[in-house]
């Protein structure tokens, strides 16, 4: 099967210590050529170990993902990550850095600038190849970090809380412009937050997460197309659907953290 | 800030003033460092002309920067005569003398970074290796530079490899350390992308952790220089038999309080002048540190 599909992964932290932490349980999702899925959920719910999971980094303790029907073991640049910080590598300019992996794969210089530069105009960086990464703002540096990420082509784009830290302004717009990018190519994107606007903004489908151990609370499909108004009286509705779904999770997971 | 590309022609922008501004800040330090010198000068001026300090043991700059040719005769750079005039000493053979200080201290340093960097890593990727190495290391730290002196000689005997060895030892043990904090240190997310992207093990040790950890390794390596060059001054009193050392104990020895004070400032001048080369390197080749204002209020 084409697309990445998740079964039945549990994740366990820290098995043989004293404190083993059940992260995840039993999750089965399947996330198809080209769709957006958004995972949405209380903080420490499991997702981004899922995602980590996902990426390669770590082993599952238990089920099994494949991607495009082949087991995931190892990293690969084929499902590419963006994380909370842009995590650029200080000591390159930002061309070097989008570059990276394309000279990982042994392109020289000459090869990768026209690939690099194209992608730097695409995320609207086409001045700042030449720039530090300490220079940019925080929407700059995530922006690089996506045409870093897009350099790999990859066939799916895994996001941890990719624009957390950013300004709400800054984020509306790099919601926006994720969404060009992605319409623009084949890649499916599997992005967490806990933002609920931000997953009816982009998502095509909506995985609630209980609190942890991480399982799949809800599924919702959002058919609205894109750009979406927010205060439209059907994204309200989806809106005020996820709230109570989160509400109940989050009371769960602040009940357990009084218990302990 | 706003988020705008319009903001990459902004920083291009800012690029001239910032650099008209870096040598008025330049000039200021260098105005600053005057005065400093300065005022501490001028104190010890007055109190040799109140009478408070005696001439012939703390005589004040303008009597020790007196005779220069006549302090020149006292540095050989061949050393091996103790307390002896060297015929005809000129302003070559002070820097003779200053320059085998430095070789002995620069040798030192690049030893002991390169050293340490290596057995750093060593500790940290190759297990066996570090479960061995890392207690001894460890106990070995705290034993001063002073102490390892007699077996520098017993070992080396006299000559230049015993003063490059202290140096060697004295920033060596702090740099292993430091070497495994740093990398201890390396953000976890560096390495991930790396791995995502396709890294090897070793491409990621030569193209993330490296270029992570020189910075912080740079600046332990600048706090230890001073450490280094107390250290050399030691090693040429007592067991070489030529450098700024030499002349120090032999000024101590003859009770020379002018050749004292003048190979002190010496001393200053070039471990200041070391300091300076190593910032510059720090700045052009670790280009990527951004400029300290740590502790700032």
């Amino acid at each position: 099967m084409l697309g990445l599909s998740i079964s039945n992964v549990s994740k366990v932290w820290n098995p043989a210590g004293p404190n083993p932490v059940q992260a995840i349980t039993n999750l089965t999702l399947d996330v198809a050529l080209g769709e957006f899925v958004v995972l949405l959920g209380p903080s420490g719910c499991g997702k981004s170990s899922l995602l980590y999971i996902v990426a390669g980094l770590e082993n599952a303790t238990s089920g099994t993902v494949t991607f495009d029907g082949l087991p995931v073991t190892q990293p690969s640049p084929e499902r590419s990550l963006i994380f909370q910080e842009a995590s650029l590598f200080p000591w390159l300019s930002v061309r070097e850095n989008v570059g990276f992996g394309l000279s990982i794969r042994g392109r020289t210089p000459i090869e990768r600038r026209d690939k690099v530069d194209a992608l730097l105009r695409m995320v609207g960086l086409g001045g700042a190849g030449d720039r530090r990464p300490d220079e940019l703002s925080g929407g700059m540096r995530q922006r690089a970090a996506l045409a870093r990420a897009l350099a790999m082509d990859p066939k799916v784009l895994l996001m941890d809380e990719p624009f957390a830290a950013l300004d709400i302004q800054t984020r509306a717009r790099m919601q926006d412009h994720l969404l060009q990018i992605w319409q623009a190519s084949v890649a499916s994107v599997l992005l967490v937050t806990h933002s609920i606007d931000e997953a009816l903004a982009l998502a095509d489908r909506i995985v609630v997460f209980t609190a942890r151990p991480g399982q799949i609370k809800a599924e919702i499909t959002v058919d609205a197309p894109r750009p979406r108004d927010l205060r439209s009286p059907e994204m309200i509705d989806l809106a005020r659907r996820c709230e109570a779904l989160l509400a109940e999770e989050v009371t769960k997971a602040f009940k357990e953290q009084e218990l302990l | 800030m706003s988020d705008n590309t319009i903001e990459t022609g902004d920083i291009a922008h800012k690029r001239k003033p910032v650099i008209a501004a870096r040598w008025i800040a330049a000039a200021q330090a260098t105005g600053w460092g005057v005065m400093s010198i300065g005022l501490f000068v001028a104190f010890w001026e007055f109190a040799w002309w109140r009478g408070w300090a005696n001439p012939l043991l703390l005589p004040p700059p303008h009597i020790f920067l007196a005779n220069l040719t006549d302090q020149f005769r006292f540095f050989d750079p061949n050393g091996q005569r103790i307390g002896a005039l060297s015929s005809g000493g000129s302003i070559w053979s002070v820097l003779g003398v200053i320059g085998w200080s430095s070789m002995r201290v620069f040798l030192g340093l690049l030893f002991g970074f390169t050293a340490s960097v290596i057995v750093g890593v060593g500790i940290r990727y190759f297990n066996i290796f570090g479960k061995l190495t890392l207690p001894l290391i460890t106990m070995l730290a705290p034993i001063s530079p002073v102490a390892w002196l007699p077996v520098a000689i017993f070992v080396f005997g006299i000559g230049n490899t015993p003063a490059i060895f202290l140096v060697f030892i004295s920033i060596f043990f702090v740099m292993v350390l430091a070497t495994l904090s740093q990398i201890d240190a390396v953000p976890k997310h560096y390495i991930q992308l790396a791995r995502v992207m396709g890294a090897s093990k070793r491409q990621i040790f030569l193209r993330v952790i490296l270029p992570a950890i020189l910075p912080g390794l740079f600046v332990t390596l600048r706090m230890n220089l001073f450490g280094a060059w107390m250290v050399v001054l030691i090693a040429e009193a007592v067991g070489v038999g030529s450098g700024l050392g030499q002349v120090t104990m032999m000024a101590r020895n003859t009770f020379n309080a002018s050749l004292v004070f003048f190979t002190m400032t010496l001393i200053g001048l070039t471990g200041f002048l070391f300091d300076q080369a190593l910032r510059l390197i720090q700045r052009k080749v670790l280009w990527w540190i951004a400029p300290s204002n740590i502790g700032a209020l």
